[in-house]
């Protein structure tokens, strides 16, 4: 009689854990640093509250402008506030090397600011030929 | 002779020690959460962008019905032809009546927010305008 012997074959599958949290802790460490960098770029401050053009077709934003309330532009929030002449010059490094054009470049300017500095900005960017911008709003 | 069940079955339990990467898992959870700053939903406007160039390019400008947003008074006003308007509902309201083909041009001067000077911007938008076109104007 085998009877015996079936019950002997039974395998009882074992999760191999380790490769799971090795992906688990990647994943981890991916959105950390990519939430770092989302952060970077983008400055805490009050947007115009509009519903904006509902455009789902557009770009990616690879280079964003923010125009603070007090006057100041940042570009990267680790590197604090830039003049308009250093603006310039990165623009001109970018562009230069095809990074940059009107589609992936962003401004977000405070709703409170004057449009002065914004101004100065769009001129500088007129300079370089964009055609056209994109500026920030805060949906509803 | 007496055997214990899992030898006699001939099965190996691995024994997982879960508790610690659980109490990773519950840090991580803790430190994401205390950090995150939710993010407001944003959205964007596209106008075209010109400069003005002075009478060169004004007379080029003039089809399309130019929107002046500036100071009148010492309060900011969006100004058609000699039309004044306080609020961006009045704006509005006479936007929806205008032939929507020519476009549209925003001046927008130095000293008005630019909460307020993007409104003109989105209430053509709103009306129906394709072609909306901000020009920085100093005052």
């Amino acid at each position: 009689m085998a009877f015996g012997r079936t019950k002997s074959r039974m395998v009882i599958p074992i999760v191999e854990m380790t490769p799971m949290i090795d992906i688990i802790f990647l994943l981890i460490i991916f959105f950390m640093v990519a939430a770092q960098f989302a952060q970077q770029a983008r400055v805490d401050m009050n947007l115009p509250k509009e519903m904006g053009g509902q455009e789902k077709h557009l770009q990616e934003n690879t280079f964003i402008i923010n125009i603070l309330q007090d006057g100041s532009i940042v570009v990267d929030s680790t590197k604090g506030a830039i003049s308009l002449e250093t603006l310039e010059a990165l623009l001109e490094e970018k562009i230069a090397k095809g990074e940059l054009s009107w589609h992936t470049l962003l401004i977000r300017a405070d709703e409170q600011g004057k449009t002065e500095l914004l101004n100065q900005v769009l001129v500088l960017l007129n300079r370089f030929n964009f055609s056209a911008t994109k500026i920030a709003t805060e949906t509803h | 002779m007496q055997f214990n069940q899992s030898n006699r079955k001939g099965m190996n339990r691995a024994a997982l020690s879960m508790s610690s990467m659980i109490d990773v898992t519950f840090l991580l959870l803790i430190y994401f959460i205390v950090s995150t700053v939710l993010s407001k939903p944003e959205d964007q406007l596209t106008p075209a962008l010109k400069v003005d160039q002075g009478a060169v390019v004004e007379e080029s400008l003039l089809e399309p019905q130019i929107i002046l947003v500036q100071q009148y008074n010492e309060q900011p006003v969006y100004k058609i032809g000699s039309q004044i308007f306080t609020k961006r509902e009045q704006l509005a309201e006479v936007l929806l009546k205008l032939p929507k083909d020519p476009g549209v041009i925003i001046k927008a001067g130095d000293n008005v927010t630019v909460g307020f000077a993007i409104a003109a911007i989105q209430e053509s938008n709103n009306a129906g305008f394709e072609k909306v076109t901000y020009v920085p104007a100093s005052n």
